[in-house]
C-alpha cells in the first residue's frame, strides 16, 4: 500500500497584491504515485508546485513533507528539506549557461554536500548524454538540455520529482523521449508530480488533479502505465 | 566546485568584472599614490631633520637698521656679525652640558675654484673636524678641562669617500661635497686652488697658514689657497655643494680671524630640553641667538600637515567613487543573475552559499584592483613627486599592505547591499518564469 509522502491541509496562498493563488487546498501525495496537475493558466498550478517543492510557503494551512511539517520553518530549514527530498524539472531547463552539462549536474551535488563526478557522469549516462558531458547548454539541443535538467534533478536521489511542463518547450520527438524517461523513473518507484496543459500526458499518470481558481475542481485516477508500455 | 563556479562566472562576465576591477583600481591607485607621496615626503622632512644633525643652531644676534629720510623708509641694513670662536668652550659649561654631544662652528665664504675660463664658484666652509678645545672655566672642578668635538661627531651619517681630515692643524686638506667634486671633476688626492676676493686688505704677503694675499686698489685683497682633496662628502643635503676645510684656513682666506658664522650643537638624549639648552647658551655667550631645529622645521611640518589633510580628503573621495563604482557593477551583476540565483537556491543552495560566491567575486575584484592600483599608484606617486616636490618618491612596500586590504574592504563594503539582495531572491521565481 502506498504511503503518504506529502500532505496539504487547507493550504491558502495569497500574494502581496492580494491575489489568492490557492484557496484552502487539501491534498495528499503518495510514494510511487504519478500525479498530474492540470488547469488553465493562472489557476494556481505553479503555486501548488512551489509549495509542494518547498520553494514557497503557504499563507495559511499545513504542509507536511515526509511526515515533517514545513509550515513555520525558516528559509534554511526549507532549503534543507527541498535539497533532501525534491528534484525539480523545469519547462525552461534553467541550466547555468557557463557550466558544462556535467558541471550543471555536479552543482546540485555540491549544494547537497556530496560532489561525486562518477555519480554525476552516471546520471548523464542514464539520460543518454554520456557523449555531451563537457558541452555547455548553448551547444545542446532543447531535448538534451531537458535531459541534463532531469539528470540534475535525479543525481541526489530525491523522494519526489516535480516537473513543470517538462515537454512544453520541446518538439514531439524530444517530448516523447523526456516522457519515456519520466515513465521509467515512475516505474522505478519514484513519486512524480507533473504540471501540464496536455491531457494526453495526464493519461500516463496514476492520478489527475484539476485546479481552477486556486481550488481543486477534480481529483481522479487516470490510466497510469507503470511499465511505460 | 566552488572555485570552478567562481572562475567560470567571472569569465562569463569578463567586461563587468573588468569594470569592477577598474573601479577598485582607481581608488587603490589614488590611495597608493597619496600614501607613498605622504610617506616619502614625510621621510624627506625627517631626513632634513637628521641632515641638520644638530638640535640647536647658534647664530650671532644681528641688528637691523632702517635707513632713509625722517618718515620715509627706503629699506634696511643688517649688520654683519660673528660669534667669537674663543667663546665656544662656554657651550660645554651650561647646566645641561652633559647633553651636549658635540658642536661644530662654521664660517662660510663664496670662493672661486680654479683659474681662467674654467673657474667656478663654490661655498667654502671652515669648521672643526675633530678638535680638542680647552674649557677655560669648567662649571665644576670635577668637569674635564678639555673637550673633543667637531663635525665628525655631529654628522656621522655623512658618506665619505677617501678620508676625514683628522689633524686640526692641517691647512692644506679639504673635504669636498659630492656635487662640487662632480662639477669640478675632482677626486681624492687631486689638488685645486681656491681664491677669495673681497677680503680686507692685509699687509702681510703670506700668512702663517700659507695663504697668499694680493693687494687690489689698495683696499681689498684676493687671497688664494692651494688645497688637496682628502675626502668626498655625500650627505644628500646642502653639504654636497660645499667645500670643508679646517676653520683657521677659512678664517685666514677671508681675513676674519677668530670669527664663525654659525655653530651647530648636537644634543644626546631622548626628548632633549633643547629649548632650555638654547636659552642657557644665549645666557652664557653674549650676542648669540640659539634656535632649535624644531622651530626651523615647524613651518615645513605645518605645510606637510596641510598637504596630508588634503590627501586624506582626496583619498576619501576616490574611495567613495570606487565604492559607488563597485556597488553599481555588483548590483547590475546580481540583477542580471537573478534567475541563476533562484535556480541555485531551488536546487539546494543556502543563502551563505550564494553570499560566499558573490563575496568571493568581490574579494577577487578587490585583490586584482588593489594590486593593479598599487602599480598605477607608484607611477602616479613618481609623477606627483616630480611635478609637485621635484623629487622622486621611493617605493614603499608597506603601502601595498595598506592598499590591498583597503581595496578588498571597499569592494566587500560596496557589495554588501547587492549580496543581501542576492540572498533575498526567492527560489520560486524559476518556476514562476520571472
Amino acid at each position: 500500500m502506498d504511503e503518504e509522502l506529502i500532505s496539504l491541509e487547507k493550504v491558502t496562498k495569497v500574494y502581496g497584491g492580494g491575489t489568492r493563488a490557492l484557496n484552502e487546498v487539501t491534498l495528499s501525495f503518495e510514494k510511487d504515485q504519478w500525479t498530474t496537475i492540470m488547469g488553465p493558466s493562472g489557476s494556481g498550478k505553479t503555486t501548488l508546485l512551489n509549495i509542494i517543492g518547498c520553494l514557497d510557503l503557504p499563507t495559511s494551512g499545513i504542509v507536511r513533507i515526509a511526515g515533517k511539517e514545513v509550515t513555520g520553518v525558516g528559509q534554511a530549514a526549507l532549503t534543507r528539506l527541498r535539497r533532501e527530498n525534491v528534484g525539480l524539472i523545469f519547462q525552461q531547463y534553467h541550466l547555468v549557461p557557463y557550466l558544462t552539462a556535467l558541471e550543471n549536474v555536479m552543482l546540485a551535488q555540491y549544494y547537497h554536500g556530496s560532489p561525486d563526478e562518477t555519480k554525476a557522469v552516471d546520471a548523464l549516462k542514464n539520460v543518454g548524454l554520456e557523449h555531451r558531458l563537457d558541452h555547455p547548454p548553448a551547444h545542446l539541443s532543447g531535448g538534451e538540455q531537458q535531459r541534463v535538467c532531469i539528470a540534475r534533478a535525479l543525481v541526489n536521489e530525491p523522494a519526489i520529482l516535480l516537473a513543470d511542463e517538462p515537454t512544453g518547450n520541446l518538439d514531439q520527438t524530444n517530448g516523447n523521449v523526456v516522457l519515456q524517461m519520466i515513465q521509467r523513473l515512475h516505474a522505478e518507484g519514484r513519486a512524480i508530480v507533473l504540471v501540464t496543459h496536455n491531457p494526453d500526458i495526464s493519461e500516463l499518470g496514476d492520478r489527475t488533479i484539476r485546479i481552477v481558481d486556486g481550488s481543486v475542481e477534480q481529483d481522479f485516477k487516470s490510466g497510469g502505465d507503470r511499465n511505460g508500455e | 566546485m566552488f572555485v570552478r563556479l567562481l572562475r567560470k562566472s567571472i569569465l562569463r562576465r569578463k567586461s563587468r568584472f573588468a569594470m569592477g576591477v577598474a573601479s577598485v583600481l582607481i581608488g587603490a591607485a589614488v590611495v597608493t599614490a597619496l600614501f607613498t607621496v605622504s610617506l616619502g615626503v614625510g621621510d624627506q622632512v625627517g631626513q632634513e631633520f637628521t641632515k641638520y644633525g644638530a638640535d640647536l643652531m647658534l647664530q650671532p644676534q644681528s641688528n637691523t637698521i632702517q635707513i632713509g629720510l625722517p618718515g620715509v623708509s627706503i629699506g634696511s641694513v643688517t649688520e654683519q656679525k660673528y660669534i667669537n670662536e674663543s667663546d665656544l668652550w662656554m657651550i660645554k659649561t651650561i647646566q645641561h652640558k652633559a647633553n651636549v654631544l658635540g658642536f661644530a662652528p662654521f664660517l662660510y665664504q663664496v670662493v672661486t675654484v680654479g683659474d681662467g675660463p674654467n673657474a667656478q664658484q663654490a661655498v667654502l666652509a671652515g669648521t672643526y673636524f675633530n678638535k680638542t678645545i680647552q674649557i677655560l672655566q669648567p662649571a665644576s672642578p670635577q668637569d674635564p678641562s678639555v673637550f673633543s668635538t667637531g663635525i665628525e661627531d655631529i654628522s656621522s651619517w655623512w658618506k665619505v669617500t677617501g678620508n676625514w681630515i683628522t689633524d686640526q692643524n692641517d691647512t692644506t686638506s679639504a673635504m669636498v661635497g659630492s656635487n662640487v667634486a662632480q662639477k669640478l671633476n675632482l677626486t681624492v688626492g687631486d689638488s685645486f686652488k681656491v681664491s677669495y676676493a673681497g677680503a680686507q686688505n692685509g699687509t702681510t704677503a703670506t700668512t702663517q697658514n700659507g695663504t697668499t694675499a694680493t693687494t687690489q686698489n689698495g683696499t681689498t685683497a684676493t687671497n688664494e689657497k692651494e688645497l688637496k682633496v682628502a675626502g668626498i662628502v655625500e650627505s644628500g643635503g646642502a653639504e654636497d655643494n660645499q667645500i670643508f676645510v679646517n676653520l683657521p684656513v677659512a678664517q685666514d682666506l677671508s681675513s676674519r680671524p677668530g670669527k664663525v658664522d654659525t655653530v651647530q650643537v648636537s644634543a644626546l638624549c631622548v626628548r632633549c630640553p633643547v629649548a632650555d639648552m638654547a636659552s642657557e647658551i644665549q645666557g652664557k655667550i653674549p650676542g648669540v641667538q640659539g634656535t632649535t631645529i624644531t622651530q626651523l622645521t615647524n613651518a615645513e611640518m605645518s605645510t606637510l600637515d596641510k598637504y596630508q589633510s588634503m590627501m586624506a580628503l582626496v583619498t576619501a573621495v576616490a574611495l567613495l567613487a570606487s565604492t559607488m563604482g563597485i556597488f553599481t557593477t555588483m548590483t547590475a551583476n546580481v540583477t542580471e543573475r537573478r534567475r541563476e540565483i533562484g535556480l541555485m537556491k531551488s536546487i539546494g543552495a543556502e543563502n551563505r552559499s550564494i553570499a560566499s560566491l558573490f563575496l568571493a567575486e568581490a574579494t577577487l575584484t578587490g585583490l586584482i584592483g588593489g594590486i593593479g592600483g598599487f602599480g598605477v599608484g607608484i607611477v602616479l606617486a613618481q609623477f606627483i613627486g616630480l611635478r609637485v616636490f621635484s623629487t622622486t618618491i621611493p617605493l614603499r612596500w608597506e603601502v601595498l599592505a595598506v592598499a590591498i586590504p583597503i581595496a578588498i574592504g571597499v569592494s566587500l563594503l560596496a557589495s554588501a547591499l547587492p549580496v543581501r539582495r542576492a540572498t533575498a531572491v526567492e527560489p520560486a521565481i524559476v518556476l514562476r518564469g520571472e
